[in-house]
């Protein structure tokens, strides 16, 4: 191969490292706007939902701020579950997450942002997120997982459905007092099951 | 403008191979990423990768669609000739991966809205470009009276590949975004008939190939890549199907009507065979390459070996993919192996195209 060849081809394949890795330091730097503020944590007031043995407490962030490369920063509503299994045995838990606010608008979590604020939020949290679909639980142990929802503008109560129950799902009320999230309830509401 | 006219004339139906190529790894960058934090990096990496196929996309694109109106002849000719004819519906799948793309990378670009948006044009511009094609290459091998014996190859796949690929995207954007929309039934129709008729052609068009190789002599050394495309059908259902439970579990359990409980085990035990199928023709592969063409020494360097890249890589994220649903420790680790090994054969891939440039072979394809 001619001099001028090595080059090109060193050229385009070293290209998506030349831009990745000064991404990667940039952005885990913090160089990059990202900011978070928890506001609750079940588990300093022991306000987790126990069912079944299965303990579930949760950490919230309503305004994390992520920034993508191109455009404006945007806010996330931001949680992350902490499954504790009080039973002596082991659990299989496929959890899956809903958000839901006035106007009827509903929607899954986006596991994409979840992806990208990963890293930051584990090291903030120290607990490490699953990544299967369906995860064990062994008995006495904890297990962590991160949601991240869109956050709709002017948005002053919500509620997200935590379905990972057989019979019931874990509904967590907040609202907006005096410009501040409040969880004023939280509730099990029994799934439908029939034919109509 | 005498240079670029000739490029132009010949620039073949396969260059949208070296996009697919590229871009496949963007995903299995991703899912890399996500299985331990020393591998946090890949995401980014992932995002050179994706931005790096996005500039040959778009520069494979003009050309490619020039030659539509500049050489029309030259089109006819490829579109009749039973190897190169194959390789039309590469671009309207780079549409489908770059919509995938965008949709997984995107959002760390353009925020969500906006990634979520452009991957759905880039849906609908693959589909029609895939169905334009699918129907066109058919047409042409029904109503062809030189088709014979010995031009079955695997190459013949891409079009059942082009099919099944569109469903991939269209999961991925109910997973995220479009669930809850109008255009959810549209998608997930588009996504269901595309997928039947990859499904069937595959099972159609891989007897009338794996005839060929018993019954005659199996294809020169230029054409052994094509081999590898056998990987892809098998492995992009294992995605497909997922991608479709995930997509379920995401709209609280229910679908369409469709239950995530009651679909769950039965695509783990469908998606472990059909991933076991793949892996099972990786490992054919090997053995024909080295037991026959690298002994025969008949592996010359061609453009051809792009067909390395994109089979392997969609091998690669099936492997990520189901490691969410089984066997997570051992499927993470092959991911992790299977991920380096795309790199390394597609920089070795990058290299040989270039070289093959060198040799001046692009301004003499062979028919």
């Amino acid at each position: 191969m001619k001099t001028r060849s090595i080059i090109i081809a060193l050229a385009i394949v070293l290209t998506p490292f030349i831009i990745g890795i000064p991404l990667f330091l940039v952005k885990s730097g913090g160089a990059i706007h990202e900011e978070a503020n928890f506001i609750s944590d079940t588990r300093k007031n022991n306000k987790g939902i126990t069912y079944k043995g299965i303990k579930v407490d949760w950490t919230f962030c309503p305004d994390w701020e992520y920034k993508p490369l191109f455009f404006h920063a945007e806010e996330y509503l931001v949680f992350m579950f902490h499954y504790s299994n009080d039973n002596e045995y082991n659990v299989q838990v496929m959890p899956s997450y809903m958000f839901a606010s006035p106007h009827n608008r509903r929607y899954s979590a986006n596991e994409e942002i979840s992806m990208y604020i990963e890293n930051a939020l584990e090291n903030k949290l120290k607990a490490e997120d699953q990544t299967p679909i369906t995860f064990e639980i062994p008995s006495n142990a904890t297990k962590h997982y991160i949601v991240t929802f869109e956050k709709p503008h002017s948005l002053d109560n919500f509620y997200v459905d935590v379905d990972v129950f057989r019979d019931v799902t874990l509904r967590l009320h907040y609202k907006k007092e005096d410009g501040e999230w409040s969880n004023y309830s939280n509730e099990l509401v029994r799934k439908y099951k029939g034919r109509g | 403008m005498a240079m670029f006219k000739k490029i132009v004339k010949n620039f073949g139906p396969e260059w949208g191979a070296a996009v697919m190529g590229t871009a496949a790894i963007c995903i299995t960058m991703q899912l890399s990423s996500e299985v331990a934090r020393p591998f946090s990096f890949l995401l980014y990496v992932g995002l050179g990768f994706y931005l790096l196929a996005t500039v040959m996309f778009v520069t494979f694109l003009i050309p490619w669609t020039l030659r539509f109106f500049m050489y029309p002849e030259e089109i006819k000719k490829d579109l009749h000739h039973p190897i190169r004819g194959n390789f039309f519906p590469t671009m309207p799948i780079s549409f489908i991966l770059a919509g995938t793309g965008t949709n997984k990378l995107g959002p760390m670009l353009f925020g969500p809205w906006f990634a979520y948006h452009l991957s759905i044009v880039f849906f609908f511009l693959g589909a029609v470009g895939i169905f334009t094609f699918g129907y066109l290459l058919v047409r042409i091998q029904f109503l062809h009276k030189d088709v014979r014996l010995e031009h079955a190859n695997f190459s013949w796949f891409i079009p059942p590949v082009s099919h099944l690929i569109i469903p991939v995207l269209g999961v991925c954007s109910l997973d995220v975004y479009w669930a809850e929309t109008s255009l959810a039934p549209v998608l997930f129709i588009i996504s269901m008939i595309a997928l039947g008729v990859g499904f069937f052609n595959f099972l159609f068009v891989g007897a009338a190939i794996w005839h060929r190789y018993i019954y005659h002599i199996i294809p020169q050394g230029r054409l052994a890549p094509t081999v590898m495309v056998g990987i892809a059908p098998t492995a992009i259902i294992v995605i497909f199907l997922i991608k479709f439970i995930q997509a379920i579990e995401a709209s609280q359990g229910t679908l369409f009507g469709i239950n995530f409980m009651s679909m769950f085990s039965p695509i783990k035990i469908i998606a472990s065979i059909l991933w076991g199928f793949s892996f099972w023709w990786l490992i054919l592969v090997t053995i024909l390459l080295f037991t026959h063409y690298v002994k025969i020494k008949d592996h010359p360097l061609e453009f051809g070996w792009w067909a390395y890249t994109f089979p392997f890589e969609a091998f690669a994220v099936a492997t990520g993919l189901l490691a969410a649903c089984v066997a997570s420790h051992f499927l993470y680790g092959m991911l992790i192996i299977l991920n380096t090994l795309a790199v390394i054969i597609w920089i070795t891939v990058v290299f040989g195209t270039i070289k093959w440039l060198e040799s001046g072979a692009f301004l003499k394809p062979q028919h």
